[in-house]
């Protein structure tokens, strides 16, 4: 029973952490994320890619964070009471966390509610309708890309 | 057959072997008439084919035992320790080494049958013999000895085996089994099986005895149990009783079949006597089935099989040389890594607990906590300690290959040479020592194609004839040391200097302001060979610099010292822990950073007034020497801040370059627990080798004093 309502979800919609990065809505897949923290000290590391804050301390590994802002190029982050850090999961190359404004919602989103952009740019590779909003579903991989 | 079980024992033991052949094989280089050594060599072939054989490598147990014969025909004294045999004998152990690795990557022995060195040996035994034995002479002759042995032998033991099948001790689950299995009109056997004491994988053959026996019933009771059987816990026999439709005879053979078996004892049994002779202890019915199980033992004593001949030469052995039993266990190097990582996080949260007791003085000072935290802290110390030297192993395990190496390029290049070591026993960590080799390889190679001059030059400039290459370990401090070096012409200053300029990698006037030791290290830049030629030994300039760039992953450096005309020295330095270390703490504004303490030499301040300036780098003198400065907050991107009147300077060494790290504040030395920074972040320049957690949970970063200087 458990089984096939499960398959019967991954067929039709996935699950989405919908946050704010400035005044867009970005919608995460819920299969990278590992956990969400609440902002804490992050220490700079010298010499490291612009994009990178820094690493912090998350229980006793060492976790980079990277601003999710200034990687797609927007103005710099400003750290408020609802800043989170999304720790995404990533097989290959481990925990990575990012910055967000706000974390909204859990959303579940079928194949129908997205739409595929080829001019939303490399960070984005649909358009999730939900209600009235649209969410900006995130490309991890270009995120993590080196040369992107 | 499922043996993969046994793949890790197996491919270290081979290891081992391979090892050990290699050593003899050398030695009897040296000394041809050696009986000790021959024997030693048949022993670790003979091993070796046994447990290729276990685990059905039919390839490899072939060319083995093909090479089991060479040793036996030279036991016998027929055929005479020669060049030609060495050179063969190297070849064969290069091929089981081909198979070795195959098992390594792919749990499997690969296709090659190497038929041209199995056939290489025959025609060497064919031609030794000469032309009075026939071919089919080696195959029988090392059966004959054995057999003529082993009928004396085993005389006495066969009837002092006893039936240990009678003894066990049956629970009121198994009696019901075997009441059960026998009032369903199967036949009860007890057997007890004895392997041979030399057996290397006795829980295998267990294994493989039990599978065979089971072909034909099912095995109700063991002693010891399966559990201790399978994990080893048995000298050399264990008992069982079976049920099964078939007659004895048939079980009997099938166990009977795996090799290594030195005796398998067994007979009928009926469940009445069993329960009855465990409570009177009274047993002339086993005396008189005794006879009627003798039989069957005997008629294995005079089969001619092929597990007759290990058994003889394995109990040779014993009487040669039974070493006294290491008392040691072989622990998987990912367990030690988790043990490792909890220690780690054990450390990280004393350091915790040490900031909060030192945080929290003030009024109220509980003197009871204060000396349990310094007590927990010896603790941790010691544990640290404790699993740092379980992870240590001798650099013996890398370094002797070496040996073997030098013999063959000394070969190849037609130079004499010789490899004198020292120090094999130093001890590093594991991982080290695991990534080590390749590097010393490199620069053993190096003196022997490059460092050493031909036999003549050398005679001509009144050296020794034999070249010396050598390969010294030892500790210094925190550190390891290995120095790799030969007495042969050294490095050729200007000739470097030359060819740096010809590539464009220095200007002239770079080179005319450069240093004799920045000349030579400039050797270690990529893509930068000093031979005339390539050979296949070295000269595609991807030597050194790969040297330097491993070691230096190590977290260790190499240097180099030369003398032209006399010889160069390669000084490999490496730490002794991985890790976790001792750091000292230091403040710049508001970031956090440790440093190594076994970099540091001493701490100064000295005032802003006295630093001096050579060619526009900041200097200040210390005790007669001119150290460089370096501003940290420069390097590591800092705001600068207003200059105060002195500074706090971190005097740091390596090997005998000094500099200055500038530094605000020194919070005081720690243990740290070394973590790394991930994939994600390109540190560039690798000016931090890793980060660590702190007592309140933030984050410092390691700075890594070799780049920095």
């Amino acid at each position: 029973m458990i089984n096939s309502s499960l398959e019967m979800s991954e067929m039709e919609s996935k699950q989405y952490i919908v946050v704010m990065v400035g005044s867009e809505q970005y919608g995460i897949d819920i299969r990278f994320i590992d956990n969400i923290v609440r902002m804490q000290k992050i220490t700079r590391v010298p010499k490291s890619q612009h994009y990178f804050k820094g690493v912090i301390n998350l229980r006793g590994e060492i976790v980079p964070v990277m601003s999710i802002r200034s990687k797609m190029g927007l103005e710099e982050d400003v750290i408020t009471n609802t800043s989170r850090i999304i720790i995404l999961k990533l097989e290959e190359k481990g925990l990575l966390g990012i910055i967000v404004d706000e974390v909204k919602e859990v959303l579940n989103l079928g194949e129908n509610d997205i739409e595929e952009t080829s001019n939303k740019g490399k960070f984005i590779y649909g358009v999730g309708r939900n209600g009235e909003d649209l969410i900006s579903l995130l490309e991890i991989g270009a995120i993590v890309d080196e040369n992107v | 057959m499922d043996v993969s079980q046994y793949l890790e024992i197996f491919i270290d033991e081979t290891d081992e072997h391979i090892q050990a052949l290699s050593d003899c094989i050398m030695e009897l280089e040296k000394e041809p008439e050696n009986m000790e050594v021959i024997n030693e060599i048949f022993r670790a072939a003979h091993s070796l084919k046994g447990m290729a054989g276990t685990m059905g490598f039919k390839r490899m147990q072939h060319l083995t035992h093909d090479m089991e014969n060479v040793f036996q025909e030279v036991r016998s004294e027929k055929i005479k320790v020669n060049g030609v045999m060495i050179d063969l004998l190297f070849k064969c152990l290069d091929a089981i080494e081909g198979y070795l690795n195959n098992v390594k990557q792919s749990s499997n022995e690969g296709t090659e049958d190497n038929e041209l060195i199995i056939k290489e040996l025959n025609d060497f035994i064919k031609m030794a013999e000469g032309e009075a034995a026939e071919p089919e002479a080696p195959a029988s002759e090392p059966e004959a000895v054995p057999k003529a042995e082993k009928k004396e032998a085993p005389e006495a033991p066969a009837s002092n085996k006893e039936k240990k099948y009678l003894s066990i001790e049956l629970d009121d689950t198994e009696k019901d089994k075997l009441k059960e299995a026998e009032e369903s009109g199967l036949h009860l056997y007890g057997m007890t099986v004895y392997i041979q004491s030399d057996c290397l994988l006795k829980a295998a053959r267990a294994f493989l005895v039990f599978r065979a026996v089971e072909e034909y019933g099912q095995i109700l009771v063991y002693s010891p149990s399966c559990h201790e059987i399978e994990d080893e816990h048995f000298d050399s026999d264990f008992s069982f009783i079976v049920a099964s439709e078939e007659v004895y005879e048939k079980v009997y053979e099938a166990a009977k079949e795996v090799s290594e078996i030195e005796e398998i004892v067994g007979e009928s049994l009926k469940y009445e006597t069993m329960v009855g002779r465990a409570e009177t202890e009274e047993n002339t019915q086993p005396q008189k089935q005794e006879t009627s199980v003798q039989a069957p033992a005997k008629e294995e004593v005079k089969t001619p099989q092929v597990a007759a001949k290990p058994a003889a030469s394995g109990n040779k052995k014993q009487a040669v040389a039974k070493p006294v039993t290491n008392r040691t266990v072989r622990v998987d190097i990912e367990k030690l890594d988790a043990l490792m990582n909890q220690v780690s996080e054990l450390i990280i949260a004393k350091n915790s607990l040490v900031s909060i007791s030192s945080v929290e003085s003030g009024s109220f000072q509980n003197q009871s906590f204060h000396e349990q935290i310094e007590y927990l802290e010896r603790i941790t110390t010691n544990l640290h300690e404790s699993v740092m030297k379980v992870r240590m192993v001798p650099i013996e395990s890398v370094v002797n290959k070496f040996p073997r190496m030098i013999r063959d390029i000394s070969r190849k290049l037609g130079k004499k040479m010789e490899l004198c070591m020292s120090g094999e026993d130093t001890e590093l960590d594991r991982t080290v020592v695991d990534q080590i080799g390749d590097p010393l390889q490199h620069l053993l190679r190096n003196s022997a194609d490059h460092g050493l001059e031909d036999n003549e030059t050398r005679l001509a400039k009144g050296k020794p004839e034999v070249g010396t290459i050598f390969l010294n370990a030892f500790q210094e401090g925190n550190n390891v040391i290995i120095e790799v070096g030969d007495d042969g012409n050294g490095i050729n200053i200007e000739a470097v200097r030359a060819k740096a300029i010809e590539r464009g990698v220095i200007t002239e006037e770079q080179a005319e302001s450069m240093s004799k030791k920045e000349i030579v290290n400039l050797l270690f830049m990529p893509s930068f060979s000093m031979a005339k030629e390539i050979t296949d030994l070295s000269g595609r300039g991807v030597g050194l610099d790969v040297v330097k760039s491993n070691i230096e992953a190590l977290g260790g450096d190499v240097e180099v010292k030369t003398e032209l005309g006399i010889g160069s020295t390669f000084t490999v330095r490496l730490p002794l822990t991985l890790a976790i270390i001792q750091a000292l703490m230091v403040e710049i504004r508001d970031e956090k950073y440790a440093i190594a303490i076994g970099s540091i030499s001493n701490i100064e301040d000295i005032p802003v007034k006295d630093i001096k300036y050579v060619e526009a780098q900041e200097v200040m003198h210390l005790r007669g020497k001119v150290i460089p400065l370096i501003r940290l907050d420069k390097v590591l991107d800092i705001p600068p801040r207003e200059e105060p009147e002195s500074l706090t300077v971190v005097i740091v060494q390596k090997g005998e370059s000094m500099a200055g790290l500038v530094v605000d504040n020194l919070m005081g030395q720690q243990e740290i627990v070394i973590k790394s920074l991930g994939k994600y972040i390109n540190n560039n320049n690798k000016i931090i080798s890793g980060a660590t957690i702190l007592g309140d949970g933030e984050v410092a970063l390691i700075l890594d004093v070799n780049t920095l200087m």
